[in-house]
């Protein structure tokens, strides 16, 4: 799933693994979410959302709309 | 320490530490199986059926820890660890049934059916490299 959680990331200054602290997740998940390797649970996406205080939709493209 | 023990989460080098736990006690038993006549004795008695029990213990182990890892896992990694389960399962499964019907018919020569563990763990390694992603 296209997303610019890249940008958002590096615009805070963090590396991946600082970002998946944050998150509660793996720097491996980090990268794989910012690679379009792995699309994101629900729960997570929400996480991801709230601590860059975004709407979902900001960092996530909707495959579908 | 290794490289991978100090990039990987506390999951995995608690599933390192459990599949080294589990690991050595199953090699050193299938080593000293075939390299010593240490079990011949019990060859065709009860205790063989012990020895076969207490040598697939730690095979129950090894899925445990498997379990755990994603258990205690996030989301992207539960994901890739069960893909690269299902893919050498299945590849283990295909080899042997690709083997066993080939014994059953086209004269091959038998191979034991505990090979089915080491084979799959081999079909693991071999494929997990290639998964890296948790999309189907």
């Amino acid at each position: 799933m296209k997303n610019r959680l890249k940008l958002l990331r590096t615009e805070k200054g963090w590396t991946q693994a600082d970002l998946g602290d944050q998150l509660g997740v793996s720097r491996q998940a980090v990268n794989a979410l910012e690679t379009e390797k792995h699309d994101p649970s629900l729960d997570l996406a929400y996480r991801i959302a709230s601590l860059f205080d975004r709407p979902v939709e900001d960092i996530f493209e909707n495959p579908h709309g | 320490m290794s490289s991978p023990w100090k990039a990987g989460t506390p999951a995995h080098r608690r599933y390192i530490a459990r599949t080294i736990g589990f690991m050595v006690p199953y090699m050193a038993l299938c080593i000293a199986m075939m390299v010593t006549d240490a079990f011949d004795q019990i060859m065709g008695g009860p205790a063989a059926w012990v020895l076969a029990a207490v040598v697939s213990t730690p095979v129950i182990g090894q899925i445990w820890a498997t379990l755990s890892l994603m258990r205690e896992s996030d989301e992207f990694v539960r994901a890739v660890t069960a893909k690269q389960f299902i893919v050498a399962a299945g590849l283990a499964m295909a080899a042997a049934t690709f083997w066993g019907f080939g014994e059953t018919f086209a004269g091959a020569p038998h191979l034991p059916a505990w090979l089915i563990y080491p084979l799959f763990w081999g079909a693991f390694g071999l494929v997990s490299p290639f998964i890296r992603d948790s999309n189907a």
